[in-house]
């Protein structure tokens, strides 16, 4: 039981116990402390975001409906929600995973979305189920790749690599990464060194 | 990308329009913002600088505003921005503290050695003259950290140039300690100055915090990964600074161990 832990947190007085209370109660991850987590998302804290994103990661599964539920118009928390699902990796966060991918002002949120969607859990389900979901994770991240900033550019490099490498050699999806990688790779000019570097080590794994 | 409100040809032509300052001072910073490569940003940028003066307080934008932008969007072209270096050097001269500010980073920018000289003499008083506040503000007599990593940018690593550097690591500021100590190394690779960066990593306040991460950085210090990856600040500063340390540093840990921390902070 966390109730005296999720009492602490809406207690807490000053941005510094709001902290140390949000640690206390993320480092509990019992699914009844989910909701206060995510009301934490909107409190302007970014420490205490951090510590609540942590926490509702270690939550997981069980932290996904009262994510899904955010208010879209609170923009603070709902970026620190796309952090969260991207971590979780659960596939009902895929739809706004996608969306602050391609929409989002803050690279940091793009960024997370992007590595988010190469690590969506989808082992439970058939091939057939798994391969147009993992479809709309490689078209996103594929369309990101011309994002203009260049961390959410390595984070799709990122994302593109977990999503293929699980995949068998002869698999297409798994060819369309790594051609998207290649792009990354050797963008000529423009791309920065360390992006460059990134997406040709996930073209060796790949090959 | 999210909003691009004007276009390039739009910016020059505000550039050009010296009877409104405002209109000046957003063209300067669109060109460089995005890294213009159209054959007149840099003259326009070099006529703009050349226009210091007080300005109209009542026009919106502060006397030497549309200057300052100009030196920053100049050293943002380089090395494009060659031709301008003279003008820069003349405004390093400026009585407008913030104008030589602006100056001594975009020198710094375009490796510009022919400023090794003045910013030695600005800095040659010491912490206690050019690094002392001014009567009426703040500010330091001279804008020491922008001088300082100009200098460890330009790269002259002669000992006059070092000896001149030196005091400032004693500074009562830390981010001037910060910023003489990524110079010397960026000019020595003594491993003392990276130490002195790794112990501001853990300084009480956020902003030296934030600056040690930008300075281990630009010196590309190896040596610093997991302190940088440990350090209790954004995500996102850690991974410029590990993109830093990629890209301008070499040996141990090896590229690959960098890389694996950067992904570990997405």
């Amino acid at each position: 039981m966390s109730q005296h832990l999720i009492e602490a947190v809406k207690q807490a007085g000053s941005a510094q116990g709001l902290l140390l209370a949000t640690l206390a109660l993320a480092q509990e991850a019992t699914a009844d402390a989910a909701p206060t987590l995510v009301e934490v998302l909107g409190f302007n804290n970014p420490g205490a975001a951090v510590a609540a994103v942590d926490g509702l990661i270690a939550i997981g599964e069980p932290a996904v409906g009262v994510l899904l539920e955010l208010d879209p118009r609170n923009y603070g928390a709902r970026a620190w929600a796309v952090r969260a699902l991207a971590g979780i990796g659960d596939r009902r966060g895929l739809p706004v995973l996608i969306d602050a991918l391609a929409h989002d002002v803050g690279p940091s949120v793009r960024r997370a979305a992007a590595k988010g969607l190469g690590q969506l859990h989808l082992d439970d389900l058939s091939e057939s189920e798994q391969l147009p979901l993992r479809e709309q994770c490689l078209d996103a991240l594929v369309g990101a790749c011309r994002d203009g900033e260049w961390v959410v550019r390595y984070a799709v490099a990122v994302g593109l690599e977990a999503l293929a490498l699980p995949l068998a050699a002869p698999n297409p999806q798994r060819q369309r990464a790594s051609l998207a990688l290649g792009g990354l790779a050797a963008n000529p000019g423009d791309e920065v060194p360390v992006v460059q570097l990134r997406a040709n080590l996930a073209v060796q794994r790949l090959s | 990308m999210v909003g691009e409100p004007i276009s390039e040809t739009e910016a020059l032509e505000r550039l050009r329009r010296s009877d409104d300052p405002s209109q000046q001072y957003y063209g300067a910073w669109w060109l460089g913002r995005n890294r213009s490569r159209h054959p007149e940003a840099v003259p326009l940028l070099i006529e703009a600088l050349r226009l210091r003066r007080p300005r109209d307080p009542g026009a919106g934008v502060e006397e030497n505003a549309v200057a300052r932008n100009a030196a920053r969007a100049l050293g943002k072209l380089a090395p494009a921005a060659k031709a301008a270096i003279a003008e820069l050097l003349a405004a390093l001269e400026d009585p407008d503290d913030g104008l030589r500010e602006a100056s001594a980073r975009a020198l710094g920018e375009l490796r510009a050695s022919a400023a090794v000289e003045p910013l030695c003499r600005r800095l040659a008083s010491g912490p206690q003259q050019a690094g002392a506040s001014q009567t009426d503000s703040p500010r330091l007599n001279e804008p020491c950290e922008a001088m300082l990593e100009a200098l460890g940018e330009i790269g002259s690593a002669q000992a006059t140039v070092l000896a001149i550097i030196e005091p400032f690591v004693q500074h009562e500021r830390p981010l001037i300690r910060s910023a003489a100590a990524r110079a010397l190394l960026q000019l020595t690779g003594d491993p003392r100055w990276g130490d002195l960066l790794v112990e501001l990593l853990g300084h009480q306040q956020l902003q030296v915090r934030r600056a040690a991460l930008m300075d281990l950085g630009a010196a590309g210090w190896r040596p610093a990964l997991e302190p940088i990856a440990a350090t209790l600040a954004e995500n996102s500063l850690k991974l410029i600074a590990l993109r830093g340390l990629v890209e301008n540093g070499q040996g141990e840990p090896n590229t690959d161990a960098v890389l694996a921390s950067m992904d570990a902070l997405l």
